[in-house]
């Protein structure tokens, strides 16, 4: 709709004129307070995946419900705020909230859509619509550093539509229902079945998908051969083991057979073995299904498996890897001799034995379609397998796989023609040896070893690790950090999360848990300890230790006992309530609505919770900004945008004294007669505060962006300020979006002590993670020096203040002034550690130059 | 050696509660017995005593409530932590006046459970 139909719409009804500003302005900061309500709650249920918390379904329903409740007031706010501008915010709010109900009655586990998905979107959350082989590798592609075959996965879904078009959900149950009635043998009905499924079509949308994505795979790899191996994922497969050899691989098949290799994986769901196993296992027709896994055949030179303990004798402390030439299939079926390979857990993994055997035969593929077996070349034949490099290779990343899935690993491998590792499926492996002590074992380990830590620290990801110790100081390149060690810092600022995937612990003298680094530690599953107070004095570079973050202990050495009972133990990340708690914060926490400019910032636009909150705290704040200054309909209002030097699009709203005299062209600052606003301006005028100076050519640009919410080439008022004030003489509401931060001040000062607040709210900014870290912390330690009670969420920072007398106040909003002032600039330019305590200087000479010391 | 550890009955219907909070109790040197019905576990509390009772106040279909007032008849020193999703004044007042020892609301955090059975072990302690 463009303005004038609006302008007309908001004057020509009589219903905005009759609503007084009072009660519009309640609902706006309604509005605020829910937003606030809704972004902590989200936060905190965040912090629950630490595993640091004892929480049941109850609290994740009621989490969900109130968090619910929230929103829906929200939007009944903002609707009656606009006028029922925004009605259509119900549809996106009922399909979130109906979707998370779903998930709270245990239905529709991640069942996607989607007939094909392509691995970098798929992840272990994902199992029941692409089979645990999908899964799993998708998940080490993308979460991992580690190369996996480019491919793809054929969902649940492509073979329900494969189904439901050939009509063949009811002939298959007629089939099955004549063997289990005995009229027919397993072996007719196993027949029949197949039978009917290879006669079925591949659906056409199908067929183009697969098409589609085998050949932008090809056209990313050109230079091999664009042959596919085509696999069964099967739901439940990898964790029931006898099934895993029942179903049918396509090897090496060309890009236009895959729908044809697709029907034959797919009939091998209906093997005699696999249907008898169902029958007794008592499978319900609905379980029965099937995904497959579609990926790019690698031209193995030598393929085989690693053991990441040995499974007869893990005391041994050793990994076992075996390897032949060529193609898998034969070395995993145990077709051929292989070479073995004995290395040592612990870095660098040294080789402590190695069998070499001759091998005659090999598998290769045969041009595009085909394998053979071929004869070794004879100065081949009784070579190892595998180079040093490599098995240093597959060490580490073993030893990466069983970190990230916190059990002792059986991995499949290939080494392609570049002679790169590339891992092919990774899943649990079963030691022989039930030999792991129990938690009732491990409480005497005091006694045994020396104990650097205990007591102090909040877990910001439970768990257990071993490792070296690497101590980070401000300097230290973190591309030097170890392998396989435990990284012990000062503060656990983001920017250690670069170090991720060669981690194995964290541990921080202070930290946030809501923080960055403890969102990543969890989405890694990296143990991580933050606040011990002295983790990096008590704990000595380069050492060997175990840290244990549930008993808030660190001990020297390598606490062997620790190990194996954490590998034992299942992972409570696994628990149900854990994975429920994922699965209902991906459609509340990520927040899709970033840009209120793009063409997706709208009701249909929203997808989570998140998004439905933002785009109503934009809408409000520029709702209160178009009814009370473009359109001033209210006969107790006055508004105005401030004349200032400075480049703030700020419109200023007079609810009773806050302004004087006249201001048809604009409120210069010396018209403001509201006085929490005159000192929050003199701070945010203070010289050299709202620095006008270039930041740097590379910046400039960006800089400017910021500084103005307006766009200088637009008039268009919807596109103009979205920086609003609300002021009467002793009380100010301010909405600052500067660029990407938002800030939000509430003051009321008089001469009563009991009335007087500030509340201040900031959050946001574009620049990486690391330096808006540093940013809240400066904030957060500048706020509590004068007197405010801070919270952190994240990048959040709430501050409070009450019951002060009003000089002090005032001093107090100065400083708020100051801050934003200064931190349009803080982003960019903190730059390092140091800066806080800079910066943090600065301020306070010039607080103690304005107010002297307090 | 199991006499000198403190002993301690968790009676939660949720497993996660006990699955979590039996191992990482045990960890700490304490003798953990868990249970997911009252039924179960006031059976075992007429077989024995324990130092310690942690036990959920609203579950399907059993009573907290009558649980812990059992045991408070039975072992008046025995000490018992309440934890409960459904904090209300009224069960909490309801429960320091049967001599509940303290009252958590879930969801709490290992270390906050772990500092009240320390406090309650060193009030039975001293106690004696």
């Amino acid at each position: 709709m463009n303005i004038f139909n609006r302008i007309k719409q908001l004057c020509g009804g009589k219903t905005r004129e009759e609503v007084p500003f009072k009660i519009l302005f309640a609902e706006f900061k309604k509005s605020l307070e829910l937003n606030n309500q809704i972004l902590d709650l989200i936060a905190d249920a965040n912090d629950k995946l630490s595993g640091d918390y004892i929480f049941d379904e109850q609290y994740i329903q009621s989490t969900c419900r109130q968090l619910t409740d929230l929103i829906r007031q929200l939007i009944v706010t903002i609707n009656h705020l606009t006028d029922q501008k925004y009605t259509d915010l119900y549809t996106s709010f009922h399909k979130i909230e109906e979707e998370i109900e779903a998930l709270l009655r245990g239905q529709a586990l991640n069942q996607v859509k989607d007939l094909i998905l392509p691995y970098n979107e798929v992840s272990r959350d994902l199992a029941d619509s692409v089979g645990g082989k999908n899964a799993h590798i998708g998940e080490i592609g993308s979460l991992l550093d580690l190369r996996i075959p480019a491919g793809f996965a054929i969902t649940t879904a492509a073979f329900a539509l494969f189904l439901d078009e050939n009509n063949l959900r009811d002939r298959i149950l007629a089939i099955r229902r004549r063997w289990q009635d005995c009229e027919i043998a397993v072996d007719d009905a196993s027949r029949q079945i197949r039978q009917a499924i290879m006669s079925g079509e591949v659906p056409k949308k199908l067929k183009d998908e697969m098409l589609a994505a085998a050949t932008y795979i090809s056209s990313q790899y050109t230079e091999t051969t664009p042959c596919f191996a085509v696999r069964s994922s099967a739901i439940g497969e990898d964790e029931i083991s006898s099934f895993a050899g029942q179903y049918l691989s396509r090897l090496n098949i060309p890009l236009d057979e895959i729908p044809q290799a697709y029907k034959e994986v797919i009939a091998s769901l209906y093997s005699p073995e696999a249907m008898e196993y169902r029958l007794m296992m008592d499978f319900r027709s609905h379980e029965i299904m099937m995904a497959v896994a579609c990926q790019l055949m690698i031209p193995a030179r030598a393929s085989g498996v690693l053991y990441t303990y040995d499974p007869v004798r893990p005391e041994q402390e050793t990994m076992v890897i075996s390897s032949a030439w060529g193609l898998g299939e034969p070395i995993v079926s145990g077709e051929v001799p292989t070479d073995t390979f004995i290395l040592d857990r612990r870095p660098p993994h040294e080789v402590r034995e190695m069998r070499i055997v001759r091998k005659d035969e090999t598998m290769v593929l045969r041009g595009c379609g085909g394998l053979a077996i071929d004869g070794v070349a004879e100065e081949q034949r009784t070579e190892p397998s595998l180079k040093s490099e490599q098995l240093h290779d597959l060490a580490r990343a073993g030893m990466q796989l069983e970190k990230y899935f916190k059990r002792p690993q059986d991995i499949e491998f290939a080494i392609d023609p570049r002679d790169q590792v590339i891992i092919l499926q990774s899943r649990q492996l079963q030691l022989q040896q039930a030999r792991a002590p129990r938690a009732c074992d491990l409480s005497g380990l005091g006694g045994k070893y020396r104990i650097l830590l205990r007591g102090r620290g909040t877990a910001a990801m439970e768990g257990i690790a071993t490792g070296p110790a690497w101590v980070y100081t401000e300097g230290r390149d973190l591309a030097d950090f170890p392998m396989g060690g435990i990284l012990v810092a000062r503060h656990a600022t983001p920017q250690l999360a670069r170090v991720i995937h060669r981690a194995t612990g964290f541990i921080t003298d202070v930290g946030s848990t809501t923080g960055h680094l403890a969102t990543v530690a969890r989405e890694f599953r990296v143990p991580a300890l933050f606040n011990t107070e002295n983790g990096t004095e008590v704990i000595e570079d380069g050492r060997e230790i175990t840290l244990d973050t549930e008993c808030l202990t660190i001990y020297e050495g390598i606490v062997q006992e620790l190990q194996y009972y954490a590998i034992q133990e299942e992972p409570i990340e696994e628990m149900y309530e854990y994975r429920l708690l994922r699965r209902v914060l991906k459609k509340i926490e990520p927040l899709n609505l970033t840009d209120p400019e793009a063409d997706n910032f709208t009701p249909e636009g929203c997808r989570t919770y998140h998004d439905l909150t933002r785009f109503v705290h934009e809408k409000a704040v520029e709702t209160i900004i178009d009814l009370n200054f473009y359109h001033a309909h209210h006969k107790s209002t006055q508004a105005g945008q401030l004349l200032w030097d400075y480049p703030l699009d700020l419109i200023l709203i007079d609810v009773g004294g806050g302004i004087s005299g006249e201001h048809e062209k604009g409120i210069r600052p010396e018209q403001i007669t509201c006085v929490p606003m005159q000192a929050l301006l003199r701070g945010m005028s203070y010289p050299g505060i709202w620095d006008m100076a270039p930041a740097g050519v590379d910046f400039s640009s960006f800089m400017s962006s910021l500084t103005r919410t307006s766009s200088v080439r637009s008039t268009s008022p919807e596109d103009v300020g979205r920086n609003l004030a609300v002021v009467s003489a002793e009380y100010t509401n301010i909405n600052f979006r500067l660029g990407y931060h938002f800030t939000v001040i509430d003051a009321y000062v008089s001469d009563n002590i009991l009335d007087n607040h500030i509340y201040f709210r900031f959050s946001g900014g574009v620049t990486e993670t690391v330096r808006r870290d540093r940013r809240t912390r400066l904030l957060a330690k500048i706020l509590s020096h004068y007197d405010f009670l801070c919270e952190l969420h994240g990048d959040i920072v709430v501050a409070r203040l009450k019951r002060m007398d009003k000089g002090r106040m005032l001093h107090r909003l100065f400083l708020l002034g100051l801050l934003v002032g200064f931190t349009r600039q803080l982003d960019v330019k903190m730059v390092s550690e140091s800066t806080i305590d800079t910066f943090f200087e600065e301020i306070r000479t010039i607080m103690e130059k304005e107010h002297g010391r307090e | 050696m199991e006499e000198n550890k403190t002993s301690i009955l968790i009676l939660d219907d949720e497993p996660i509660v006990s699955k979590r909070l039996k191992p990482s109790l045990e960890k700490k040197g304490y003798e953990v017995e868990a249970f997911t019905t009252s039924k179960e576990a006031l059976e075992r509390i007429e077989e024995r005593q324990f130092d310690i009772v942690v036990t959920d106040l609203k579950m399907e279909g059993v009573d907290g409530m009558q649980f812990l007032t059992r045991v408070k008849e039975k072992y008046p020193d025995t000490e018992v932590i309440v934890i409960t999703g459904f904090a209300t004044m009224a069960t909490a007042k309801e429960s320091f006046n049967k001599g509940v020892f303290d009252f958590l609301a879930k969801p709490f955090k290992l270390g906050e459970i772990a500092d009240v059975i320390a406090r309650a072990e060193a009030r039975k302690k001293g106690g004696k």
